[in-house]
């Protein structure tokens, strides 16, 4: 037998328009930590979709355990002690932890010795041994829905344990994690080695890489550029190869030159369904030229208080004047005339039309003024017109241009659009939340350039993002937001990351 | 590097995709092709019962005033079969239109039977047992079948904007409401003892004309065709150069975005019910003050249903509508005919539409696969041409 559990030779696939995986080979050793690097649309998840029998490649062999193998299904994967955890879990959401493990492979009994049913008893008592051993503390008997992202993410790789995989592909997993749950997933991984599983680790961000993988492929457009022994290659090196350049980590920030208050948010309120405030009496100011970071751990009111500025929510008690004028009564539409411009955290669902045409997206938020529309009639010639200019500005590449379909064009050109749309609409105010999720390093550089061009145009900025980096980089002065409350306010320059790691912890001051 | 052989012969690819692959006219070739699918699997079937299937394509466009019967009787003709396909047709176009435009907004109107139904009550009670004059009359029906149906419609969509009941529960709720509604009200005050029908509105207000004479023929002239195909142009301009068309669609797409737009989310909802009713209210009035000049009671009419499947056969599209009623009245229209002639159930006409409607489902199939193939060719040619440029 080899020394490779997983072999993948010369795997080739292409779909209509690109070639996914061009020529790729890749080995992976029994019992190490194997990262796949590369940025978005390098390949990387088709690449693991082909070994968890998602795909066939068009060429190329898969061998695992030194035998060759056509694996056609995942079922035929999990066959094979093959697991993966998905970017997207694919959880049932109203079924319970124990239920979303068993899920298609039910140990069943006989109630009465003759009615089969599901034993769900004896396999929760399994599911917290499993749970135990690898310290992936769980309550089985809770619905999917009643736990956050971290827990669900859990529930995925109980799920591969459960099944006796031992080979546990995980797509992206610190994605959608906080800086303490990644430190925490990134323990596991190193304990799920040590229990003897071998472990492929796709990703595009080179910290975690460093931090637990053994080797690393770089993969760029398709192709495989080079297999490097992690702790032999510096993080810029690694950089430079999934890019194809030099990638700088930090941007160049000029001094801030503050202007008058573009923004001012007085003891807001914000209730979600159960009344429950998740903004509770916030308040704060942006002025022109100023970046201001709401910095928190995901989920402590930070996307609710960017749609209570925006208008996508209301406002249960507060106030928020723009330009000195009074708006928290106004709607979505005049506050946008006001001088609001606002790039949502989930691009797809909320900042465009996926089915319509770029051109159309372009000018969703100034389709119903001159020159696109008179007298209740469109002028698309102006709407093409328009966006034309907007992709040359922005570089959005795109298969067809303004007549393209969103739908078919890659997250980082998505975001692009709706930068350039958000940006060209000449607010005061820019809400950027989380602009720079799952983006590839060359894209992330863009964006942050962006932002800090807007700010030195004179814009009042207000960021959100649950990357502290992006925060410490970028921020003139930052808020740490928890449970609801800002707890704290100030100039980004008196702040350390470790200190605003803290703040986001709810630890109060302790001057 | 690597070698790309496809196992296919290209000839057949090419002609698949010059024939289907062009963007432009997909929208048309995609279902034609479906149809000639569908056809080609209907003559199969006909075989199989041992009749020849040109005999039934024939005799179905024959019973349906397409092309000349061997025999008429007196007075009769293939203009008078014609007419009255086109009698159906019409609300048959104004129906499908309705369920398209709440399509589009991302809603389902399946209550078109219902709002067919009340609006062209309200126009009986109201001018179809007056006096009025035909001038008069005629476009008054038609003004209340808007209204009426508007508001049946815009009840719908208010429900749903106000609060969130789905629009197939409410619709299908108001179905109910509607048959029964008017049937007790026919069956108190205007009821004919002998058909157990309606009486039969004045024919002054009756939107087509009875037993029109001319060629020596007799028909039922359908006044009201001529108002679907500007009827359907102009859904067509609606959605493609208006501004509200532009919101309605982008409602229907992406609630959540056409909110982030600032755009009114729940006026359009409405609007777009609205819209829907008003265009099954022509198709009402045109349907019992048209085709017939009278309603049964509680028996909602199998058309705004089939409405549904025609709509999606037309794409959604305006245009496409017109062309997928025209067949699908054409056969259903037939098909008695065809039974009769050829000897065939009367079922299997109805087959036949399922088969169509089965297989341009599969019309999305076609044009992925078709675009599938596109690809590969276009991929080839430009592997040729790098090797071409290398050597």
């Amino acid at each position: 037998m080899s020394e490779y559990i997983v072999e993948m030779r010369h795997i080739t696939k292409k779909f209509p328009g690109i070639v996914a995986n061009d020529d790729v080979s890749i080995s992976v050793k029994k019992g190490e930590i194997y990262a796949l690097l590369g940025e978005n649309g390098a390949g990387k998840s088709t690449l693991m979709s082909m070994l968890f029998g998602m795909y066939e490649p068009d060429e190329g062999e898969i061998y695992v355990r030194g035998e060759k193998v056509k694996i056609t299904s995942p079922s035929h994967a999990a066959k094979l002690n093959i697991g993966m955890v998905h970017q997207h879990f694919k959880l049932v959401s109203n079924y319970t932890i124990t239920e979303n493990i068993i899920l298609g492979q039910e140990p069943k009994k006989k109630i009465l010795g003759f009615l089969p049913s599901v034993d769900i008893k004896n396999t929760d008592k399994k599911i917290a041994d499993i749970s135990k051993k690898y310290g992936l503390e769980v309550d089985p008997s809770k619905r999917i829905e009643e736990v956050n992202v971290s827990i669900q993410q859990r529930v995925e790789i109980l799920k591969m344990l459960y099944r006796e995989s031992e080979i546990l592909i995980f797509d992206e997993p610190t994605a959608v994690l906080t800086p303490q749950e990644i430190e925490f997933l990134l323990k596991i991984i190193l304990e799920l080695r040590k229990g003897g599983k071998t472990i492929i680790l796709i990703t595009h961000k080179l910290e975690e890489i460093k931090l637990v993988a053994d080797r690393c492929a770089v993969l760029c457009q398709g192709r495989l550029v080079d297999v490097l022994d992690v702790k032999e290659t510096s993080t810029k090196k690694m950089a430079s190869l999934m890019v194809g350049r030099d990638v700088d980590f930090k941007v160049a920030k000029s001094e801030m030159n503050m202007g008058r208050e573009v923004l001012s948010v007085e003891n807001l309120v914000v209730k979600n369904k159960d009344g429950f405030p998740v903004v509770n009496d916030v308040s704060f100011k942006i002025h022109e030229g100023e970046v201001f970071a709401v910095a928190g751990v995901s989920g402590n009111g930070q996307t609710e208080l960017a749609d209570a500025i925006a208008g996508m929510l209301r406002c249960a008690s507060g106030k928020i004047i723009l330009n000195q004028k009074d708006i928290t009564s106004e709607n979505i539409r005049n506050r946008t005339e006001e001088g609001i411009s606002y790039i949502p955290e989930d691009r797809q669902s909320v900042g465009l039309v996926l089915d319509y045409t770029l051109s159309d997206n372009i000018c969703l938020k100034n389709y119903y003024k001159e020159p696109f529309c008179k007298n209740n009639l469109l002028y698309k010639k102006e709407f093409k017109t328009y966006s034309d200019e907007l992709i040359e500005k922005y570089d959005i590449r795109s298969g067809q241009g303004s007549d393209t379909n969103v739908r078919s064009m890659s997250g980082g050109n998505q975001q692009k659009a709706i930068i350039a749309r958000e940006i060209e609409l000449g607010s005061k105010l820019m809400i950027f939340v989380q602009p720079t999720r799952g983006l590839d390093i060359g894209a992330i550089e863009n964006v942050h350039k962006q932002i800090l061009r807007e700010r030195d145009k004179g814009k009042a900025i207000l960021l959100i993002s649950l990357e502290l980096d992006e925060i410490m980089n970028l921020a003139d002065t930052i808020g740490v937001i928890f449970s609801g409350k800002i707890l704290k306010i100030a100039p980004a320059s008196t702040l350390t990351g470790n200190m605003v790691g803290e703040y986001m912890m709810g630890v109060k001051e302790h001057e | 590097m690597n070698n790309k052989k496809s196992s296919r012969p290209n000839g057949l690819k090419k002609a698949v995709v010059r024939l289907l692959g062009n963007p432009k006219t997909q929208g048309l070739a995609i279902p034609l092709f479906s149809i000639l699918v569908s056809l080609a699997a209907v003559s199969l079937m006909v075989m199989l019962f041992g009749k020849n299937p040109i005999d039934v394509f024939k005799s179905i466009m024959q019973g349906s005033g397409v092309l000349p019967k061997a025999a008429y009787a007196s007075k009769k003709g293939m203009l008078t079969d014609f007419m009255a396909m086109l009698g159906i047709l019409t609300p048959m176009i104004f129906a499908a239109l309705a369920v398209a435009v709440a399509f589009k907004t991302g809603l389902f109107n399946i209550g078109v039977s219902g709002q067919m139904m009340i609006s062209a009550f309200a126009a009986s009670i109201t001018v179809g047992y007056s006096s009025l004059p035909s001038v008069i009359a005629k476009p008054l029906v038609i003004l209340i079948g808007i209204a009426v149906g508007a508001l049946a419609g815009g009840i719908i969509g208010y429900l749903k904007y106000r609060f969130n009941v789905n629009e197939v529960v409410s619709s299908i709720m108001l179905n109910y409401i509607f048959a029964n509604l008017t049937s007790f009200f026919i069956n108190s005050y205007f009821i004919n003892p002998v058909s157990r029908q309606s009486r039969y509105i004045s024919q002054a207000s009756r939107l087509s004309i009875a037993n029109f004479e001319a060629f020596g023929l007799k028909m039922d002239l359908p006044l009201a065709f001529i108002l679907t195909i500007p009827t359907a142009f102009f859904v067509k301009y609606l959605f493609d150069r208006t501004r509200l068309g532009y919101e309605l669609k982008a409602v229907g797409l992406n609630r959540n975005a056409s909110k982030y737009a600032g755009m009114n989310v729940g006026k359009n909802i409405v609007l777009a019910m609205t819209v829907s009713g008003a265009l099954a209210g022509i198709a009402g009035v045109t349907y019992y003050m048209g085709y017939f000049s009278s309603i049964q009671p509680k028996v909602l009419s199998d058309l705004g249903f089939d409405a549904i499947a025609v709509s999606l056969l037309g794409n959604s599209n305006p245009i496409g509508i017109i062309f997928s009623s025209l067949l699908i009245t054409i056969i259903s229209r037939g098909s008695n005919y065809m039974s009769s002639s050829v000897g065939l159930q009367q079922e299997i006409a109805q087959v036949i539409t399922g088969l169509i409607l089965l297989f341009t489902a599969c019309g999305v199939y076609i044009r992925y696969r078709v675009n599938i193939l596109k690809e590969e060719l276009e991929d080839e040619k430009r592997e040729l041409k790098k090797e071409g440029g290398q050597e």
